[in-house]
């Protein structure tokens, strides 16, 4: 006679039935798009179709390539040099080339057509002291190709961070044999390592081409037509949100495509080489080039950190005497306080339903999970446009709670990440053992996965935290009458061709971010040293 | 019967069971070995035993309650059991008293001297696990689960992260403490000198069936069909009286004398105390054992007692054969 597995199933059935709650509501804003987008009026698509869809998605798609390009070559070999030799400033560029994640790529974009304009520094120098023609460097005739260089060197961090840990991962055994059957240094990166960290780089790139995605004030700044900057010029300059919603779609669409193909690849390149692999015996070398290293190292924080840091530096020092400081210090405060609340509460969410997913072991369950995580490939136009439609028929719209919603759809999946891969480090006997020794679920929650997570935790409060300070477009549609933040006042600046008034609200940004990586890169080493 | 498992029925996935129709029963403060090969679902079987994993069919009592049956299922909080797993998963953020003491009942405080000095870890209790040796953690384990006065004991391959020098040590160890406390106990193991070693009775697994459940001796004796006489040590196959018999290496003799098996000796390995023979006799490879060095390509004759022949079905030695 079968047992019915019954009683079993339902032990955690409040916590699994919680957790369901929780994807439906992450996921609401994505239904009711795509419901009015099949249930809307085709009209607006067929006109999208005849004008501007092609444009923009030529632009979007060029725009990620040469990002990605950029973020491609300025991250994987500083990874590789810093991994590998060793030089004298190697562990101070470990840490700087981290540096870059602080400047959000609207406030990089801001700085650099101020130097770069035809007024600007860059120009002015090579008019009066070279023979080189100046026009030549004239953004105004470059500008997505100059775009596309400055969000690589805002995001190529995302790239660096995963080759970097990958490369570290990769132990000696594989070197060591590569070159026992005669490949020469660079062959063994070529052939050996490249492809071993291909599953780590590809989930660098991914994060960069959906940071372009959701780019807003940088793309908006160089007027350069992406579909994020088409959506918001749908609805808040013609007024058409039929369109909005339409365009939203179909870059939800291309981004859904873009999720499938990142997980597909990473399936398919999935490689379990840090058993058989001796990570600790590897020791680093004197490079027999240390100028190459330098260099490698020394372009991407020079030109994605010291070059606009310096410049913004200097303009918050020819406009400190006109800046507002009771209203900065609100702002600060306002920054502070949202990002906060919105990283405390994501850390909270994305621990339950890890939690969840881990003890019930529910395959659909772990499904639905993953697909929470979509909401940060949705750009912070399209969350925001979805959050209207739910709630523009009551008074919600406009408030903290939503504006808090928004963040946990777009953050979700960052708080998620560090807690995921420290929650999988946990041996499966740890749960059976606190459950063998009598611990119901919360218990385990707060006696176990708390205490023995932390460090994930924090590194996730970090990261939330810094992305929420630099947040541009959920923020602008979605925060409170009267309510602005360090970010939203920089843009506002700029836009008003204010840029000078703006610096100092992106130095603190800036500040805030650094000092917050700092502490978060210090927490990434503490972690790869306990486990 | 103190523990009584009965038509226990277990699979992840209708197609492919995992423990099928497994009857057993174990008495009070006994030792028992269960034995099988990796991936066999030794392991399931003890997370069935715990309550961390559901039963498909059949049921389990422990001293007289049942545990989980069609009609009830003791959730693992509520048994009685100890679980020491294979991996010694003490939680890292807490130091080794903390991890004995680790949602313990007030009543059994009283205990925690005996128990530390029982596995020997008075002098470590204020380390972490990561100082600690893994021969110490297991022993903390062991602790935690013992402190706890388990009616029943769950050991999950408990030696085999351990090196030959201390796996020994730790055997008697082990064997002395669950003597010491009564405690029964089920040890899943994978090598047979553990369970040889230190087992009441011995319980083998294979396809998910139980093949024999016997005392050591009797086993290796009297083994219930080819699978369990070749997971207990090797076994010589001749033909004899127009039958195929077995015959284990430690009863094979060289003789001075002609006799009916001539074998033509392949290897000689020295083996400290005495040298281990690989031979051939009309072409089934043989093992035997020889105080002297034997020349390779020599020929010999061997000779044991009639009485000592183990005879299999002939169709045994198919049936265990894993498919291709």
């Amino acid at each position: 006679m079968e047992v019915k597995n019954n009683k079993y199933l339902l032990e955690n059935k409040r916590w699994i039935f919680s957790s369901l709650i929780f994807s439906i509501l992450i996921l609401l804003p994505v239904l009711v798009l795509l419901l009015n987008f099949f249930s809307g009026d085709q009209t607006t698509l067929n006109y999208l179709f005849n004008t501007v869809l092609f444009d923009y998605s030529l632009n979007t798609f060029y725009l990620i390539l040469l990002t990605s390009i950029t973020a491609l070559v300025i991250g994987i070999f500083p990874a590789w040099v810093i991994s590998n030799y060793n030089f004298y400033g190697r562990k101070f560029f470990d840490i700087a080339l981290y540096l870059p994640l602080a400047i959000p790529a609207y406030i990089m974009a801001f700085t650099y057509i101020d130097i770069l304009n035809y007024t600007g520094p860059f120009q002015t120098f090579l008019r009066n002291y070279s023979f080189l023609p100046s026009d030549f460097f004239n953004v105004d005739y470059l500008q997505i190709e100059t775009l596309g260089i400055l969000l690589g060197l805002s995001l190529y961090p995302y790239v660096y961070t995963a080759s970097r840990i990958s490369f570290s991962l990769i132990g000696s055994n594989y070197i060591n044999v590569s070159k026992n059957l005669g490949l020469s240094t660079l062959q063994t990166f070529y052939k050996v390592i490249l492809p071993l960290s291909r599953p780590a780089i590809i989930s660098g790139l991914f994060l960069v081409i959906m940071e372009v995605l959701n780019e807003y004030g940088a793309v908006k700044y160089f007027g350069v037509n992406t579909f994020t900057s088409g959506i918001f010029r749908s609805w808040f300059s013609l007024g058409d949100i039929n369109g909005a919603i339409q365009l939203a779609c179909i870059l939800l669409i291309f981004v859904l495509l873009l999720f499938y193909l990142e997980k597909k690849s990473l399936k398919n390149s999935q490689f379990y080489y840090s058993k058989n692999s001796d990570v600790f015996s590897r020791k680093l070398k004197k490079t027999s080039k240390p100028l190459l290293a330098y260099f490698m190292c020394l372009i991407p924080f020079l030109f994605g950190f010291i070059l606009p840091v310096s410049f913004i530096i200097n303009n918050t020092f020819h406009t400190f005497s006109e800046t507002n400081f009771p209203k900065l210090f609100d702002l600060i405060g306002n920054s502070i306080f949202v990002s906060t609340f919105s990283a405390i509460f994501i850390i909270a969410i994305a621990l339950f339903l890890l939690f969840v997913n881990r003890i019930s072991k529910i395959k659909s369950l772990s499904f639905i999970n993953n697909l929470v995580s979509l909401g940060y490939a949705l750009p912070g136009a399209v969350i925001g446009l979805g959050l209207i439609l739910i709630f523009s028929s009551n008074s919600l719209v406009g408030s903290f709670l939503i504006l808090f919603y928004a963040y946990i759809i777009r953050f979700l999946a960052v708080g998620k990440s560090p807690i995921k891969s420290s929650i999988e480090k946990q041996p499966e006997s740890f749960d059976d053992t606190g459950k063998n020794l009598g611990l119901g679920p919360f218990k385990l929650l707060k006696q176990i996965h708390l205490p023995v997570n932390k460090y994930a935790l924090i590194s996730a409060f970090i990261l939330v935290f810094i992305d929420v300070l630099k947040e541009l477009p959920i923020t602008l549609i979605l925060s409170p009458f009267n309510f602005e933040t360090l970010a939203t006042q920089t843009y506002l600046f700029a836009v008003e061709e204010m840029l000078p008034l703006s610096s100092i609200y992106s130095l603190i940004i800036i500040v805030l971010s650094s000092v917050m990586l700092l502490i978060l890169k210090n927490f990434i080493d503490k972690q790869l040293n306990v486990s | 019967m103190y523990l009584e498992v009965k038509n226990l029925l277990k699979y992840y996935n209708r197609s492919y069971t995992i423990i099928k129709d497994l009857t057993f029963s174990v008495k009070k403060g006994e030792l028992i070995s269960f034995l099988g090969e990796s991936g066999s679902g030794k392991t399931t079987f003890l997370k069935c035993l715990a309550g961390l994993e559901p039963i498909n069919g059949g049921s389990i009592s422990l001293n007289s309650t049942f545990l989980n049956n069609d009609n009830t299922f003791v959730k693992p909080q509520k048994r009685k059991i100890g679980f020491v797993f294979q991996d010694y998963p003490l939680f890292p953020h807490l130091n080794i008293l903390d991890n004995i003491t680790f949602n313990l009942e007030r009543k059994y405080k009283s205990k925690l001297d005996y128990i530390l000095k029982l596995t020997g870890l008075q002098f470590l209790v204020e380390r972490f696990p990561h100082e600690i040796s893994g021969g110490e953690q297991q022993r903390a384990c062991i602790a935690r689960a013992l402190i706890r006065e388990p009616e029943l004991l769950l050991l999950d391959e408990p030696f085999s992260n351990l090196d030959s020098t201390i796996k020994e040590s730790m055997k008697e160890e082990i064997f002395k403490i669950v003597k010491e406390t009564k405690t029964t106990t089920i040890l899943v193991t994978h090598d047979i000198n553990d369970a040889l070693n230190i087992s009441d009775r011995i319980l083998i697994f294979k396809a998910g069936i139980l093949q024999q459940y016997d005392d050591p001796v009797k086993m290796y004796c009297e083994p219930a069909n080819c699978y369990c006489a070749e997971v207990l040590g090797d076994m010589n196959k001749l033909f004899h009286k127009n039958e195929t018999y077995y015959i284990r290496p430690e009863k094979v003799n060289i003789s001075t004398k002609r006799s009916k098996y001539k074998i033509q000796v392949e290897k000689c390995f020295f083996q400290g105390k005495e040298y281990r023979v690989k031979g051939r006799i009309n072409n089934e490879i043989w093992h035997f054992f020889s105080s002297k060095r034997i020349e390779e390509n020599s020929n010999i004759y061997v000779n044991f007692p009639e009485k000592d022949l183990i005879y299999f079905d002939p169709v045994c030695k198919n049936f265990f054969k894993d498919p291709v």
